[in-house]
């Protein structure tokens, strides 16, 4: 049977200096290949679930962990943030500070991390066109990051990420700062990418596309999860309708009377209300 | 968001391509060899490789234009003043009312302005075919640490960033009706409340910088590996040997009587 990707077991954590948990009674696996989308309320622990993840929680914010976090079979506490970059990459809301700030050209950020790494030459060669590839910044090539819009700088931060060949892949509400143009170009590559085999949990605001992307769902509220399973289960769930919201097809369908459990993607739309005129 | 302070113009002539150590050299050492030399003709022969080397990088309108409106403003104070005001003045060139002016003044002017004219062109020409950030990656291949290779290539890239940042929290305050123009107490007013959130701002992009920079292994204790090498072949090694020695052997040659 093959290990899961990311294992979280009765996780707590609380940061330093405060009276409550961010997180409490986490519990959830991800198989190796899976795309997870976790969404909630503000304040729900998605963020920390991340860093909990990548190991900066605890190891770059102090605080109290309760429970194990296991990536790739690792774990977090015994393995530095650092040791595990190679292995899973964290993809943050705001572009603009994850590059790395030192490089002029955008092919030269992409190298940044494979050359931290001591890669051999050719190899970095390699992987930066092929992430530059992958994310469709390779005509960006010689441009200043500082000159690139939102979404081309967002796409450069995952090329930053990709080139590093990371199995698992976090992402801290991607699109939060995007337009829906860059929105939509980083969807496509995260489907691309999904379909290559990486790992992918992405905390998401956008209840629509989480249900059109993702096939599990995790919802989040208040520090600790309410429902996990598939779209259309997690969002006719009545804690997670009443905490977190549903998507707008749902809503659509529910305030025209169609009869539960109500659709959460497009095509279900379509046909839920096919149903409802038939 | 603008790009950063680099001079750099995009080229591949000989100079593009050359070794920053080796376009550092140069530059070094034709303004030290421009402030050695006895007389002006040297410092003119100088001036005139430099152009001649930025011609052949394709550069010389760039670099005309740009020495021209540094060393014009400059030379026109120092002509007035030394043509009229050097204590070697003897000779009467002409006469501006009661201001005198002297071929003594207006030759060593010259000569001067010559000089700056030598420095001018040289850092020019060094910054438009030189990235700031192949400067510290060339330093990093010689073994300069990586952390501070990352301080020095991230020096020039954060005036930018912290000036965009700054223009944006500025918009964000004025459309809430801060007033940022006018009179200075009123923009002097308009001060705190565009440093605090833009120091705020920066302690916070610096904490996520930090991470994202951990999550990309930078402080890895494993040999660094560049994406490429500079090209350093031993005609630039010899070149750059050579141009390194010139300056003191001017020095000695003018010691030694060299007039």
């Amino acid at each position: 049977m093959t290990e899961p990707a990311l294992i979280f077991d009765k996780v707590g954590y609380a940061y330093e200096e405060s009276p409550r948990e961010a997180v409490s009674d986490i519990s959830f696996s991800v198989d190796p290949g899976e795309w997870v989308g976790v969404t909630g309320p503000t304040n729900a622990g998605k963020s920390t679930l991340c860093l909990l993840a990548i190991g900066l929680a605890p190891h770059f914010f102090a605080g109290t962990l309760r429970g194990t976090v296991t990536a790739l079979g690792k774990d977090s506490r015994s393995i530095k943030v650092i040791e595990r970059s190679t292995d899973v990459g964290l993809l943050f809301q705001n572009p603009f500070t994850q590059i790395s700030g030192a490089r002029e050209r955008v092919d030269d950020e992409v190298a940044f991390g494979p050359e931290c790494h001591g890669v051999a030459r050719a190899e970095v060669v390699e992987r930066v066109d092929e992430a530059m590839r992958l994310v469709g910044i390779s005509e960006l090539a010689a441009r200043n990051p500082l000159d690139l819009s939102g979404g081309q700088l967002q796409r450069l931060a995952l090329a930053g990420l990709l080139a590093m060949r990371p199995r698992v892949l976090l992402l801290d509400e991607p699109t939060s700062q995007l337009d829906p143009a860059g929105t939509a170009a980083i969807f496509e590559v995260l489907a691309n990418l999904h379909s290559m085999g990486t790992t992918i949990v992405m905390v998401e605001h956008r209840l629509e596309a989480l249900c059109e992307l993702c096939p599990r769902i995790i919802a989040m509220a208040a520090g600790r999860i309410i429902a996990d399973g598939a779209p259309a289960d997690v969002f006719n769930d009545d804690a997670v309708i009443s905490k977190v919201g549903q998507p707008v097809f749902a809503r659509l369908a529910r305030e025209a009377g169609v009869t539960g459990p109500w659709p959460v993607q497009f095509q279900g739309a379509v046909s839920a209300f096919e149903r409802a005129r038939a | 968001m603008r790009g950063g302070l680099s001079l750099y113009v995009e080229g591949n002539s000989l100079l593009h391509r050359a070794h920053p150590f080796t376009k550092g050299v140069l530059m070094l050492s034709a303004v030290a060899l421009a402030f050695i030399v006895p007389s002006a003709l040297w410092v003119a022969g100088i001036l005139v490789v430099l152009l001649i080397l930025g011609t052949v990088a394709g550069l010389s309108r760039r670099l005309v234009t740009g020495a021209v409106a540094v060393v014009v403003p400059l030379s026109l104070l120092i002509f007035a003043v030394q043509g009229f005001a050097n204590p070697a003045n003897r000779t009467v060139v002409f006469a501006l009312g009661p201001i005198v002016y002297y071929k003594e003044g207006l030759a060593f002017a010259g000569f001067v302005v010559l000089r700056i004219a030598c420095l001018v062109v040289a850092t020019f020409l060094f910054s438009f075919t030189t990235r700031p950030a192949d400067i510290s990656e060339a330093l990093m291949q010689s073994g300069l640490s990586p952390s501070m290779g990352y301080v020095l290539q991230s020096a020039l890239q954060i005036i930018p960033q912290t000036l965009d940042m700054a223009v944006r929290i500025q918009d964000a305050q004025r459309s809430r009706g801060l007033e940022t123009e006018g009179p200075l107490h009123r923009r002097a007013r308009a001060y705190l409340p565009l440093m605090l959130p833009l120091v705020l701002s920066s302690l916070l992009a610096t904490q996520e910088r930090a991470m994202a920079l951990e999550v990309r292994g930078f402080g890895l204790s494993v040999k660094r590996q560049s994406r490429y090498v500079f090209a350093d072949s031993t005609p630039q090694r010899v070149t750059r040997w050579l141009m390194a020695l010139a300056p003191p052997a001017a020095v000695v040659a003018r010691v030694a009587g060299w007039q």
